[in-house]
């Protein structure tokens, strides 16, 4: 292999890697707080391409577009917190009621794709890029070329990672998410609103997802069914990563996305296998994630 | 149900019968052949069902991966019939095991992880059998599927599917008798017991690793059959069928029926067959449709199908015969304990024993030894390596050096549920009753039956009196705590002083030898605390040896036999309380501060 | 309480399956499709349900013999819904003629039980070589289709390819129809003495095809074969690899939505198998009559003109058949003469031993041609 062709294979690893972190990170937050995460999570990001599709074509400027995508992505994670999520508490004590959340935020997901193919069609769809004139905006790195949408994807994921690292250990809210995970009862002590945090945990998954819709847009066709692809394999990463700390969601992202493109390139028959034997394999070896910590649930 | 009191055979089997008669006339009756089909698809997919529901309703194991399980009996059984001529019924049976040997695979790996990591191993288990049967083409023909798979009519173009309803039908009631049976005997116990608390249901002498791959291979059998019989309903199957969709449906049909019930399988399955061919023709919002069923059903019928149907009984009945009686009021007086095995020596002995986190030594070279029939207290400040040594000696830590004897035989290397075998009990600090369990239910837990899985099923589906001695002793047991007209109630229900007392009634009915118990009086007022304390004098007398930690001073002096001082994972003092009250070391680890004000607040305290 | 619900199960369901189906005076068509889920489906088994509901409006229209009832059920792909629906058209709605499905295993699933049933089915727009040919020897076959024919679109494209061109590669999806293909593809490369100079494969659902196309550019491949359903992924990453071979494939890949998602400028070039000729002023009109019933919706021409052409022909044996039964409906299809078919189907399509509405004859390579799938020449 050609060392221009390796810089071709990464990049593009690193592209859908850094998708994947940002879906990864929101099934992360949520579940850091609240043990539970949206099984939809691939499902929002899709709604939110499909609304960033349809505002661009409609001609309104990017960052409106963004604006709004955020908002109301936003609502849709306060919607889902409330109304699919909230009212299982009630239900905690109940034989098997510790997993209802994977059906509710299922069926949020399902209704999702039903609105998105009433409103726009069942068939794929092409997203116009967000700064380019075409979708052939090509630069040379190393020797090989690079959309600069796949660039900005990148970038914008790592930063936006970076910010929530921060977020989370250097705001006052961040810790409040860190005290609400440690024990939500020690945390109302604490004096602080559990219930607000927690919905603010659903209302940042949502927002990442909201990002990552925006950006994959351009990179891939969209289309009704894609959701679930996403879910699976940022689900798939956060597990790699551990569930632990945004961080170690971002190595299992990037293992996760380079992994896939080269072992596509090198058998691409079973493409799709070789990172899930990846990922079954560390859960073997390290059943918490690579960053995981091991609980033994002695009480 | 599942709470049932008494064991009514005589009912059970007759309702089986009915349904054997139901299943045999059925395709008689029926001409069209379209709902003997859709029968047939209803009876081997709750067999699936009924799988999934004892992993996930029972020991609340997550499995994404079950269509995994149902493709490799599938395609068992079609490539053994289609490829090498078996006969079917040998190609199913086949196909079943290796469905059931992949279950014991996946149940491995489930071992060592837990929730959402199991969710996700155990769904990229369905994904990789999934890209199995899609790309290994030459053997599985893909998409396009496997060709020349002889259909289950047994020669009979006119009456074969009424021959393939009867088989399903039968299999079907053979599960369903033995999830029944499951459900109502000490199975279901233990399997709640280890999905609410593995640490303690592994100390109440649960092997905890060996129910978790049982019930992960059970549920796997169960979707094989299905999955075996799916491919001679057809003749014909491909990839497409095995689908990341087929384990939700299968989910679905669990919850929607009623998870951890005898019959949610069942009406969960009708259900989904049923709303999939109402809306077959609204494809334009059978999304919707399927999400809306899923929230309004997750969010107004928690309980689902078969809690809906209690709760309406209930509402028109009032409380039925269906909820545990009340059993009628004896005197609640204390009557004498079963005596604790005679034992040479001590009962308990720890030998220099060593246990290491890390750096961090908790606890460091600590000897004790207990007779027969003492009280023996460990204490020591917060952080001493109390709670570290409770749990060396139960078998929840492994110590790194050092050993434990119990009755004089070495049980450092066995696990905890072996040494609950072997006459070692414990109670925990923050209580560990199983809280979908009732209080007697729980006791029961306790009681350790000799009575094989076969004698066992059989006295259930022939016996009235099935586990009737067990729950007389339970009941006994209750009733000196004076707590026998609580034995249906839920330990929620309890306040916390009866909550302690049901946990302690929990660990005598394990006879043991030795009893360790985890503050027993914490959070209890005076009151509650004598009666505890009684009850510990007369567990004493019993001939049980205890060793028990505790905060509480008064409570340690005034029982206590022996008392062993821990203090940064050292042991500073041993013997008698009061020799052990004036250690000058004690009372500056104790307290810290200066001496005679220390001494002055532990005289205080004894 | 199981005994009452296992009892009950008939009531219920005869309850359930009685709703849809509505008075007896109408002649029933039933239509199994793949209409929700991945697009690679669903752009295939709307497209050729638009052609078929249009074809029964205008039968309608022209005063028709019978009146019709189309019962349209949604397979979702998958063959055990499809076989389960398929009974019960046949059961319980009754229907004397079946039309379905997208998915070729779909078909080769429910085929052998509406033989075996003596119920006649119409294949499509599932496109498998062996759908028609494993019954064709059974008299009477019950199995026709109006729709593309693997083997005839991959001979076409192999007589021009090879001609064309010296380098060839294949990038197909992992789903079995597309295997099959690959398959067919080498076998016919072998009798012409070419080997391909790469073959990779990609999954279904897959975002990114940069890996393939980079093995087919390390490969020199002048002609890409392109056989992954997601038809538009091909070209994405052309610019950044800086590789543009030619492609040709699937007829799917004269789908009006992958002009939309790949560019004019892109497409350009591209050959695919056709059987619509859009020179035709039929076609154009057949086009035009589509954009304003279905307006956006309407995406697909020539899957919908055989959607047309296989209502068409249903039709004219309905109108033609002794008794309006299976076996009558099915006598009627074998001796349909007349048709005026928009796509290559000729006039008479099917003989007793021709179940095929389009041969080898009628099938054509198509190429995008400044916004337009045209006749190629070679």
């Amino acid at each position: 292999m050609s060392a221009a062709n390796f810089v071709q294979l990464l990049l593009s690893g690193l592209a859908m890697g850094a998708i994947y972190a940002l879906t990864a990170t929101g099934l992360f937050i949520a579940h850091l707080a609240t043990t539970r995460l949206n099984f939809g999570q691939g499902d929002f990001l899709m709604f939110a391409a499909y609304l960033s599709m349809a505002l661009l074509l409609a001609g309104v400027p990017v960052l409106l577009v963004m604006v709004v995508v955020l908002v109301v992505l936003a609502l849709m994670g306060w919607g889902l917190e409330r109304f699919a999520i909230r009212p299982l508490d009630r239900m905690r004590a109940l034989v098997g009621g510790q997993y209802s959340w994977v059906l509710t935020t299922m069926g949020v997901a399902l209704i999702i794709q039903n609105v998105v193919t009433l409103l726009w069609g069942k068939s794929s769809q092409y997203s116009p890029p967000l700064f380019s004139a075409n979708r052939q905006n090509v630069v040379q790195v190393f020797g090989a070329g690079v959309f600069v949408e796949e660039l900005l994807v990148i970038v914008a994921a790592l930063a936006v990672i970076l910010l929530f690292y921060a977020l989370l250990y250097r705001t006052r809210q961040g810790r409040a998410i860190y005290a609400v995970a440690f024990s939500p009862d020690t945390a109302a002590l604490l004096g602080i609103d559990v219930r607000r945090t927690v919905v603010l945990v659903f209302v940042m998954a949502s927002v990442l997802a909201a990002i990552s819709g925006v950006l994959v847009g351009p990179i891939v066709t969209v289309q009704p069914h894609m959701g679930l692809v996403f879910t699976v394999k940022a689900f798939a990463v956060a597990s790699l990563g551990g569930f632990a700390n945004p961080l170690g969601v971002l190595v299992g992202a990037i293992l996760f996305g380079v992994a896939e493109s080269f072992s596509n390139y090198v058998n691409s028959a079973f493409g799709d296998l070789y990172p899930l034997l990846l990922v079954m394999a560390l859960l073997v070896i390290k059943p918490s994630g690579l960053f995981g910590e091991a609980k033994t649930d002695v009480r | 149900m599942s709470v049932e009191t008494h064991n009514s055979p005589w009912l059970r089997n007759g309702a089986y019968a009915a349904m054997a008669v139901a299943i045999a006339v059925f395709p008689l009756l029926i001409s069209n052949t379209f709902h003997i089909h859709l029968a047939q698809t209803l009876l081997y997919t709750t067999i699936a069902v009924i799988g999934l529901n004892l992993l996930l309703g029972l020991s609340g194991q997550m499995s994404m991966g079950q269509a995994g399980f149902y493709a490799i009996g599938a395609y068992g059984s079609a490539l053994l019939t289609a490829k090498l001529d078996w006969p079917i019924a040998a190609a199913m049976i086949a196909g079943i095991a290796l469905a059931g040997v992949a279950g014991c695979l996946v149940g491995l790996v489930a071992l060592r992880t837990r929730g959402l990591y199991l969710a996700m191993a155990t769904l990229a288990f369905g994904f990789m059998v999934e890209i199995a049967t899609q790309r290994w083409v030459d053997l599985t023909g893909g998409t396009m599927g496997v060709y020349g798979i002889p259909g289950l009519d047994f020669g009979s173009s006119t009456m074969g599917k009424t021959y393939y309803l009867w088989v399903v039908g039968a299999v079907y009631l053979a599960v369903q008798i033995a999830s029944d049976y499951v459900m109502n005997s000490r199975i279901r116990r233990n399997l709640l017991a280890l999905k609410e608390n593995e640490s303690a249901a592994r100390t109440a002498g649960i092997n905890v690793p060996a129910w978790r791959t049982v019930v992960f291979a059970v549920s796997s059998l169960a979707a094989g059959t299905a999955g075996a019989f799916f491919t001679h309903q057809n003749a014909y199957i491909n990839s497409d069928a095995f689908t990341l969709n087929l384990t939700l449906t299968m989910l679905i049909a669990t919850v929607i029926g009623g998870l951890g019930t005898s019959y949610g399988p069942l009406i969960g399955t009708l259900i989904t067959l049923m709303i999939a061919e109402l809306i077959a023709s609204l494809y334009d919002v059978s999304f919707m449709i399927n999400g809306f069923i899923l929230l309004t059903v997750l969010l107004l019928f928690p309980q689902g199908a078969i809690g809906l149907v209690q709760q309406a009984g209930k509402f028109l009945f009032g409380r039925t015969g269906a909820g545990p009686e009340t059993p009628t009021a004896m005197p609640d007086r204390p009557v004498a304990l079963p005596a604790a095995p005679p034992s040479n020596g001590p009962t308990l002995v720890v030998e220099n024993l060593t246990k290491r986190y890390g750096g961090v030594v908790a606890v460091r070279d600590v000897s004790l030894s207990i007779e027969r029939g003492t009280v023996h207290a460990l204490i020591g400040p917060n952080g001493a390596g109390k709670s570290t040594l409770i749990n060396c000696v139960s078998g929840l830590y492994r110590a790194d050096s050092g050993c434990i004897l119990l009755n004089g035989r070495d049980v450092t290397g066995l696990p905890a549920h072996a040494r609950a075998h072997m006459g070692l009990a414990r109670t925990f600090q923050n209580l560990q009753l199983v809280s979908s369990l009732t209080v007697m239910e729980n006791v029961q837990l306790g009681i350790r039956s000799n009575r094989s899985i076969v004698g066992d099923f059989s006295s259930w589906l022939l016996s009235s009196s099935f586990e009737a001695e067990e729950r007389a002793r339970a009941l006994a047991l209750l009733q000196q705590f004076g707590m026998a007209h609580l034995a249906a109630a839920r330990p929620e229900d309890l306040p916390y002083g009866h909550r302690k007392l049901a946990e302690l009634a929990r660990a005598i009915a394990e006879e043991p030898a030795v009893m360790l118990l985890d503050e027993p009086v914490a959070g209890l007022n005076d009151r509650e605390a004598q009666e505890i304390a009684d009850v510990i004098r007369r567990i004493r007398d019993s001939g049980t040896s205890i060793l028990l930690v505790e905060h509480n001073m008064e409570f340690v002096m005034k029982l206590a036999d022996r008392v062993t001082v821990l203090d940064y994972g050292e042991r500073i003092a041993q013997g008698a309380p009061e020799q052990v009250q004036k250690d000058p070391r004690v009372v500056e680890a104790y307290l810290g501060g200066s001496l005679e004000q220390s001494a002055g607040k532990l005289e205080a305290a004894s | 309480m199981a005994i009452k619900h296992s009892g009950a199960l008939a009531l219920l369901t005869t309850l359930a399956l009685s709703i849809g189906s509505a008075s007896a005076e109408n002649v029933k068509i039933g239509v199994v499709q793949g209409l929700s889920g991945p697009p690679a489906i669903t752009d295939f088994g709307e497209s050729y349900l638009q052609g078929i509901k249009l074809a029964v409006k205008d039968y309608e229209a022209k005063g028709g013999k019978h009146k019709i009832e189309l019962v349209v059920y949604d397979d979702e792909a998958n063959p055990q819904k499809a076989v389960s629906l398929v009974q019960r058209l046949m059961q319980n709605d009754k229907v004397p003629v079946i039309i379905g499905t997208v998915s070729s295993g779909n078909v080769l699933a429910f085929a052998p039980i509406m033989q075996k049933a003596g119920v006649p089915l119409v294949a499509g727009p599932s496109i498998a070589t062996n759908i028609t040919a494993q019954f064709i020897d059974q008299s009477p076959s019950y199995i026709f289709r109006c729709s593309m024919v693997e083997k005839f679109q991959i001979e076409s494209m192999l007589d021009w390819g090879t001609k064309t061109f010296k380098k060839i590669g294949l990038v197909h999806s992992t789903t079995g129809y597309a295997v099959f293909a690959a398959k067919e593809i080498q076998e016919g490369l072998k009798a012409r003495n070419v080997q391909l100079v790469a073959v990779e494969s990609a999954a279904p659902n897959v975002s990114d095809l940069t890996p393939q196309l980079l093995k087919m550019k390390e490969a020199g491949a002048e002609l890409v074969l392109n056989f992954h359903e997601s038809f538009e992924l091909i070209y994405r990453p052309m610019s950044k690899l800086d590789y543009r071979p030619t492609i040709a494939g699937n007829w799917g890949l004269s789908s009006m939505k992958v002009l939309q998602i790949v560019g004019q400028k892109e497409i350009e070039g591209t050959v695919m198998g056709q059987a619509l000729d859009m020179a035709l002023d039929g076609s154009k009109a057949f086009v035009a009559r589509m954009e304003t019933e279905y307006g956006k919706a309407f995406r697909w021409p020539v899957i919908a003109a055989l959607g047309y052409d296989a209502g068409q022909v249903v039709l004219r044996a309905l109108d033609t058949a002794k008794t309006i039964d299976p076996k009558g409906v099915r006598d009627a299809l074998e001796s349909v003469d007349g048709i005026k078919a928009i796509s290559a189907t000729p006039e008479k399509p099917f003989g007793p031993k021709d179940h095929e509405c389009l041969d080898r004859e009628h099938v054509f390579l198509g190429v995008w041609k400044s916004g337009q799938v045209v006749r190629l020449k070679y």
